[in-house]
């Protein structure tokens, strides 16, 4: 009797990767994320935000290397939500897929760079997440590309489809979970504590909102949902309880906090840990019938490591896990507090970790004749943009340098440019950002440390009053 | 215990319960179970400070537009007076009511909340654009308007807001050169009509249209009033009340915002427009630039900063005598903020030294003889709003206006 041949490990890797499962799930979660792209594009059309944000400003700020992506005009700039909206649906709708998904994926991404002080986590995500459905088939079902062409349709995908988009939920998760293990977040409850406690006007659960301890518990919860939920959602026993979690979790920031799409789209994208099959199983379920339709896997595929074209797109996918795991952590690299000096901040995951607001001016001084002139963020920015820039020490240094070709370009230059930012964060007394005495129109932004950043203050945060009635009992 | 009567905990447990569960509550919170919480239609200590300061804000903004308008109907009939006799003693009085109802004025301009507020500010109904547009004013407008008579007009308290208002009034009562702010364009130049006007003509013009500005004035002072007053249009209710089923203000945060954003006038219109721009830190070609001077008639800059920070003060520490009375630092004491509070006092009476230490009786002497007091006025200021906009707004958690979502990174 022969022995059994033992696949190698990485013949059982590309197995596991290449392992055909139910298409039905990857099918939800392009729908929901099509409409989701689409309710957030009327959002933005009908509430006037591409005015506030994007066309009313004279002046945008730029991400690092991608100071060429231009600010569109403003019929131009609707136009590009509007086609954000008409994607959507061709997303969910599932029509010329590949078009569709590049498509947004440039668009949506675009609009993220035309200005850093727009930011938001969640549009980062969603972004990277239309960057990943441009490699995952999932139009070959329950779309119209599938009706047109039969030659499309398939009832499975790959698991690395499927593994793919875990992957980067899961990132989202732990690591905003990681960026509350710090002791403002964990030790202060700050600065759940601030935002609690002036929502105590709210109906039915305002009361308790001014209670410190709920602030703690708010605290500590949040940072053990975000470190945990994607274990519990990997885990099939725990799932349908965690989502329920999910859910709720989310349900309460929406309610509690500004937050917007955020946790329409982080319910969306925690669909990805569920069964494949799991939309056959509640479409079946709502049509009475006891049992789901059953999508035979085709066999599974021999044993081999496949060519040359398919090691190469598995480097790939390795090099963007590795990107996304070191982005966050990249902040270790400068030290310091990233709350105050925000080196490593963006693209990390840190959402909701801290409540900073800054007061900047900038006084200009002309190098020939010590001329000076104070003149404040309003003068070039929105006041968005100018509450972004005041605690954000790269966009201080943009405008500063902006501000120094104005004066150039007036026949006023040369000059120096300083900056007096006092910034309190988490309810701190407000202290100097950046370093007064320098001169920011000589400086140049880049991937190094800023050298011009002042240290971080070290006195606690502010620790609110816990209730008056707590204290006369 | 009688099954009728609620434990003292029923009304607490529900609501604990589902706030456990919509924050995912791992741990438990057995400990904290002691003390009760008000019920559903009862007011919690931290939501009656916030409701406190709103009702005092309120009461605070409804007297301040009293006053002015009691200040106005003066200023109107002195106006008229002067208009029909115009003689030296009249002139005075005018001009004597004329400050009295500025100092209130300028008090009030801290508190553009609701009616005085633009449109685009909740409940905004623009009457204080209406009342004085400053520094959307235009003195070549008026003077056109002198040539024009358009002041007689039936559609004059329609017209632009440049051509009503305080500032208006200001220069029909205490500008009395014959000289043109106009250019050469402006057909009052270009047809001589300015020019062609006797000292006397424009005089009387100038008269006729100040009781009419005068009068327009006062009608928007009454339309604050009952915008404001209790048996009447009630924004005192409005603010008072704001929360869950309040169509101006859904929550007292919302409210809160709308008293903060009025305070930044001492930021925006007090330290960048008053002062740094005369003081030649901005928009300014020289040294320093005097002809940017909030009062260019009337000469009463430095006046109108110190009813300035009376507005302030009068928000941010109560508006009763001697700044007593409920205000921001009563709120920050009831969160905890007691070195804020301490700090931001400190602070408002650094300006109120400031202004004491400019000796000249306005700022455009003070410009000339003491520029360094100015200066230092200009940076108390400047201590105030960086409080403002920093500590304040953090610990208070107010927002900016025109705030669209986020997720706080």
């Amino acid at each position: 009797m022969t022995e059994p041949v033992r696949a190698s490990r990485l013949e059982r890797l590309w197995s596991l990767l290449l392992a055909p499962r139910d298409i039905a799930a990857l099918v939800a979660f392009r729908m929901a994320l099509g409409l989701l792209i689409t309710v957030s594009s009327i959002r933005f059309l009908a509430y006037g935000w591409v005015d506030v944000l994007f066309t009313r400003p004279r002046f945008h700020f730029t991400y690092w290397g991608f100071d060429w992506v231009p600010a569109l005009p403003a019929p131009w700039m609707h136009a590009v939500f509007a086609a954000l909206g008409v994607l959507g649906v061709c997303l969910t709708a599932g029509l010329f897929y590949r078009v569709t998904t590049v498509l947004l994926f440039v668009a949506f991404s675009y609009v993220q760079l035309v200005d850093v002080s727009n930011y938001l986590n969640h549009y980062y995500l969603v972004s990277l997440l239309l960057g990943l459905l441009i490699f995952v088939p999932a139009h070959r079902a329950f779309s119209l590309d599938a009706w047109r062409k039969p030659a499309l349709r398939s009832e499975t995908l790959p698991a690395w489809c499927t593994l793919l988009l875990r992957f980067q939920v899961t990132v989202v998760y732990v690591f905003a979970g990681l960026a509350k293990l710090t002791t403002d977040w964990l030790l202060h409850a700050q600065p759940l504590n601030i935002w609690l406690a002036a929502r105590t006007s709210m109906p039915f659960v305002g009361p308790l909102l001014e209670e410190r301890w709920v602030a703690y518990a708010a605290a500590w919860s949040g940072f053990l949902f975000d470190t945990t939920i994607a274990a519990f959602l990997l885990s099939r026993r725990l799932r349908p309880f965690a989502y329920v979690v999910v859910v709720g979790f989310h349900a309460a920031t929406s309610v509690l906090f500004p937050i917007g799409m955020f946790p329409f789209i982080m319910v969306t994208a925690a669909l990805v840990f569920f069964d494949s099959s799991w939309p056959r199983r509640i479409a079946a379920r709502l049509r009475g019938g006891a049992r789901a339709e059953h999508v035979e896997p085709p066999p599974a595929p021999a044993m081999h490591v496949p060519g040359w074209k398919a090691q190469a797109a598995l480097g790939v996918a390795l090099a963007y896990a590795l990107l996304q795991v070191a982005m966050p952590l990249r902040t270790h690299l400068y030290g310091g507090n990233v709350l105050w000096h925000e080196q490593g901040m963006r693209f990390s995951w840190r959402v909701m970790a801290r409540e900073k607001n800054g007061s900047v001016t900038f006084i200009v001084i002309q190098s020939a004749t010590g001329r000076e002139w104070h003149v404040s963020p309003g003068e070039y920015l929105t006041r968005l943009q100018e509450r972004e820039m005041s605690v954000q020490p790269d966009l201080i240094l943009q405008l500063a340098r902006h501000i120094a070709r104005d004066f150039d370009a007036r026949g006023l230059g040369p000059v120096q440019v300083r900056a007096d930012a006092r910034v309190s964060l988490n309810g701190r007394a407000a202290q100097l950002l950046v370093d007064p005495d320098v001169d920011l129109a000589r400086e140049v932004d880049g991937l190094g440390a800023k050298r011009w950043i002042l240290p971080a203050p070290d006195s606690p945060p502010i620790r609110l009053r816990p209730t008056l009635r707590a204290q006369a009992h | 215990m009688d099954h009728l009567t609620p434990s003292p905990f029923a009304a607490r447990r529900p609501r604990a319960f589902l706030l456990l569960a919509a924050l995912a509550f791992v741990s438990g919170c057995k400990g904290s179970d002691k003390k009760e919480t008000p019920g559903p239609g009862e007011p919690n200590p931290s939501d009656t400070a916030r409701v406190a300061l709103l009702k005092a804000t309120g009461a605070c903004v409804e007297k301040t537009a009293r006053q002015f308008q009691t200040a106005s109907v003066a200023l109107s009939e002195a106006v008229s007076r002067y208009a029909t006799q115009p003689d030296a003693a009249n002139q005075a009085q005018a001009r004597a009511a004329f400050h009295e109802a500025m100092d209130v004025w300028q008090v009030a301009e801290v508190m553009q909340v609701g009616p005085a507020a633009p449109r685009s500010a909740a409940g905004g109904a623009e009457i204080r654009d209406n009342v004085y547009s400053w520094p959307l004013v235009s003195r070549c407008t008026v003077e056109e308007q002198v040539v024009s008579k358009s002041y007689e007009a039936e559609s004059f308290a329609t017209s632009l807001v440049s051509r009503r208002g305080l500032y208006a009034l200001e220069y029909l009562l205490f500008h009395e050169d014959a000289s043109t702010a106009c250019q050469g364009t402006s057909p009052i130049v270009a047809q001589g009509t300015w020019a062609a006007l006797s000292a006397d003509e424009r005089a009387a013009r100038k008269r006729a249209y100040a009781a009419v500005v005068a009068k327009d004035v006062s009608q928007r002072a009454a339309q604050l009033v009952k915008a404001w007053a209790a048996d009447q249009d009630n924004f005192v209710q409005t603010l008072e009340t704001a929360g869950s089923g309040n169509r101006v203000f859904p929550t007292n945060q919302a409210a809160l915002n709308s008293v903060s954003d009025a305070m930044f006038y001492f930021e925006r219109e007090g330290k960048d427009l008053k002062l740094a721009r005369p003081l030649g830190l901005r928009d300014c070609s020289t040294e320093s630039c005097p002809e940017h001077l909030e009062s260019q008639f009337a000469h009463r800059s430095k006046a109108n900063l110190r009813a300035n920070l009376k507005g302030f003060r009068m928000l941010a520490e109560g508006c009763g005598e001697g700044y007593s009375g409920t205000g921001f630092d009563d709120l920050l004491v009831a969160s905890g903020a007691e070195p804020l509070v301490q700090k931001m006092r400190e602070r408002l009476a650094g300006v109120e030294d400031a202004l004491g230490r400019i000796e000249e009786a306005d700022l455009k002497d003070a410009l000339a003889a003491d520029k360094a007091s100015v200066r230092a006025l200009h940076d108390a200021f400047k201590g105030v709003t960086d409080v403002l906009k920093t500590e304040m707004v953090t610990v208070l958690d107010l927002e900016l206006p025109q705030s669209v979502e986020g997720d706080n990174d």
